[in-house]
């Protein structure tokens, strides 16, 4: 027969799987931005690219490629634990074509709680950059990157566990385009 | 004995909405079709050379690997349809959402290009088909337009999601480059 104890103890042990569970959910959620915003900018751009590679996806490339074969390995090493690889990013001929109002409706998403914006990244290439990442604790749980020049907008938003040096690896792969990251130059920084 | 006509005329019910979900998942390609030639206003092509693009497929599952003619085996079904020498003019953004919404439920979308300025628009979707998942791929341009789709292993998607906008061009044009005989 269970006792008082026993019985009070497996309803804490339940209790707290559900909110460790929820959280992550809401964490795992919370990584993934909403870039809808910006598919009226399509219309005016010289060239626009939208890539969804959700967790369902991810899982697929993980899983099916083989251990044995080297770029293989490679691959599933660089997507291990991502759960998703968002990109919208727009190509116009003459600038002006995008507001702040269309850059405020993504940063207004990465003000949220857990954000903190990555400052000194360094890019080989023309433009600003802004880095963000989504800290779950001491772990991280999504990247978020927002490039914009006078005839260019580009938004990459990775869900899961990715560092810098994975996002520059990722560059020009999964949808990722070049980016032009140097991670060794970077440093965390709390303030946005 | 009624017992068993009403077990007969249900295992043939059961039989039938089974047949017709079959149909309906597959039926998409033909979908999109018909909805690009109601949406454009215009006629796609036959397709004499089906068997032809066959092996084609076969050719574009080698090419996402970058390999060699031993994996084309791995390949599966293609289904082409070509539209050629007719007016796509403008209404990107209406397409697109026609398509996604006509699409959505079943497929995953994995890439979608729009150039404005050049009236073009490629979009890849995905689904499971069972042990595999079905590619389709549809192309548009100002005067020009292709819908494929292509069955291909887990291992040839894992690597199309690597390169998702090239592979999503070379699957259209491995399946419509018609070799000289």
């Amino acid at each position: 027969m269970k006792t008082l104890f026993q019985t009070k103890l497996g309803a804490l042990l339940i209790a707290a799987l559900l909110v460790g569970g929820s959280a992550a959910a809401a964490n795992a959620q919370g990584s993934r931005l909403q870039l809808s915003t910006l598919d009226h900018l399509a219309t005016k751009a010289s060239q626009s690219v939208d890539v969804n590679i959700d967790e369902k996806l991810m899982r697929i490339a993980s899983t099916a490629l083989s251990n044995e074969d080297a770029d293989e390995r490679e691959i599933k090493k660089l997507v291990a634990g991502i759960k998703g690889i968002y990109v919208r990013s727009f190509e116009f001929e003459t600038g002006g074509q995008y507001t702040n109002a269309d850059l405020e409706t993504i940063r207004t998403q990465l003000r949220g709680p857990g954000w903190t914006r990555l400052l000194n990244v360094m890019s080989k290439k023309e433009g600003n950059l802004e880095v963000y990442l989504l800290m779950n604790g001491e772990q991280i749980g999504g990247l978020a990157v927002l490039g914009t020049q006078d005839r260019e907008l580009i938004v990459v938003n990775i869900v899961g566990p990715v560092d810098l040096e994975k996002l520059a690896k990722l560059e020009g792969q999964f949808g990722v385009p070049d980016l032009g990251i140097e991670p060794a130059k970077s440093k965390k920084n709390d303030d946005k | 004995m009624l017992t068993n006509r009403f077990r007969n005329i249900a295992v043939v019910l059961l039989m039938l909405i089974v047949t017709s979900m079959i149909q309906a998942k597959g039926d998409d390609f033909k979908s999109v079709v018909k909805m690009i030639e109601q949406f454009y206003g215009v006629k796609h092509e036959g397709i004499p050379f089906l068997a032809k693009a066959g092996l084609k497929a076969a050719r574009t599952a080698a090419r996402i690997k970058g390999g060699t003619a031993k994996r084309l085996a791995e390949a599966g079904t293609v289904k082409l349809a070509v539209f050629e020498n007719q007016e796509f003019a403008g209404e990107l953004m209406k397409f697109r959402s026609t398509l996604n919404a006509a699409l959505t439920e079943t497929w995953l979308p994995l890439v979608q290009t729009l150039s404005a300025t050049n009236q073009e628009q490629t979009y890849v979707f995905l689904r499971e088909a069972g042990q595999k998942y079905d590619v389709l791929v549809v192309t548009i341009e100002p005067r020009d337009a292709t819908v494929v789709q292509v069955t291909l292993s887990p291992k040839h998607v894992a690597l199309l999601m690597k390169d998702p906008e090239g592979t999503g061009k070379a699957i259209t044009e491995e399946a419509t480059i018609v070799d000289p005989e």
